[in-house]
């Protein structure tokens, strides 16, 4: 189990604390704090071992009209200026599907599609984590730009196969009749 | 998205899927050339990770269990995983449960699936 700093609201670094304790010290959301690893304090609630201390209120990052604007004191060096908005959608599960789902309608070739999406979409939560939260959105489109592609070209392909067992079914009567055929196809 | 559009999804989806079941339960991939040919194992020799799938499928579908994993273990097992994928994403599952999303649909989670996907191409070349 991780100890942490935090930064009280007079500015001054306090710890450490368990996680349980951190709820009794009044640690809030946006409260920074900081354990052994990580590069640089980070608030509460992008924490995932911390993400208890909210669970009652918490929403997914996804949802727009929490996360207010926070604005540190200058003078506490490390603080993050500005605003960073919610996190984009990172289209993990999507693309990891569409990386799978193909294998079954044997269209391996489709897969590095969905493996290219499956990057982009690692990298949205990243960046969100660092803060550049525009670089965490580009990521985002990408990772959806390229499940869609491979959505499509997935579903167009099912369609090609459903065309020809169609054509398949349609043509066997007549095929049947000819000697030798059938059996080349059977084969 | 509207309400209409999201049924219509889900009526396509519906009977696609029943037409597919119906058509991997009363075929059977191994005796059948109607069914569609892996293009990497026709141009290389090599079997994909999803070969085998459609056949396993099929045991599936007759609850032949042993040869369905024999045919395709690693598609006989990420089923799960992809029904839990589809339920968190498309039925509401994630905004429960954010904690399961996270474990299993996470970066490294990713990671691992290619990891295991490219393992397993690898090696039931091997064996």
């Amino acid at each position: 189990m991780s100890h942490f700093f935090y930064i009280g609201t007079d500015g001054k670094q306090k710890g450490t604390f368990s996680p349980e304790e951190l709820r009794g010290e009044g640690v809030k959301r946006d409260t920074l704090v900081w354990t052994q690893g990580m590069e640089q304090w980070k608030r509460a609630e992008e924490m995932e071992e911390l993400y208890f201390l909210f669970s009652d209120s918490y929403r997914g990052p996804q949802t727009k009209e929490e996360q207010p604007a926070v604005q540190y004191d200058h003078s506490v060096g490390f603080a993050r200026t500005g605003e960073i908005g919610p996190m984009p959608k990172t289209w993990l599960v999507e693309s990891i599907l569409v990386t799978i789902l193909p294998f079954l309608f044997c269209s391996s070739f489709l897969n590095l599609l969905g493996i290219i999406a499956i990057v982009y979409a690692a990298q949205v939560e990243s960046f969100y984590n660092r803060g550049d939260w525009n670089a965490s959105m580009e990521s985002s489109r990408s990772a959806a730009k390229w499940t869609k592609i491979a959505m499509w070209i997935a579903i167009g392909w099912v369609a090609l196969m459903v065309i020809a067992v169609i054509l398949f079914v349609v043509l066997i009567g007549s095929i049947s009749g000819f000697p030798g055929i059938g059996d080349l196809l059977n084969a | 998205m509207r309400k209409g559009v999201k049924i219509g999804i889900g009526v396509v989806v519906t009977v696609l899927l029943a037409a597919a079941l119906y058509i991997f339960y009363t075929f059977d991939p191994e005796a059948q050339p109607l069914f569609p040919k892996c293009p990497f194992l026709l141009a290389t020799g090599f079997e994909c990770p999803g070969c085998g799938s459609q056949r396993a499928i099929h045991s599936l579908l007759h609850f032949d269990i042993g040869a369905a994993l024999r045919y395709n273990a690693f598609m006989v097992l990420a089923l799960p995983y992809i029904f839990l994928g589809i339920w968190l994403e498309y039925f509401g599952g994630k905004k429960r449960f954010s904690s399961i999303e996270k474990f299993f649909f996470g970066r490294w989670s990713a990671v691992v699936v290619l990891i295991v996907i490219f393992l397993f191409w690898i090696v039931r070349n091997l064996v």
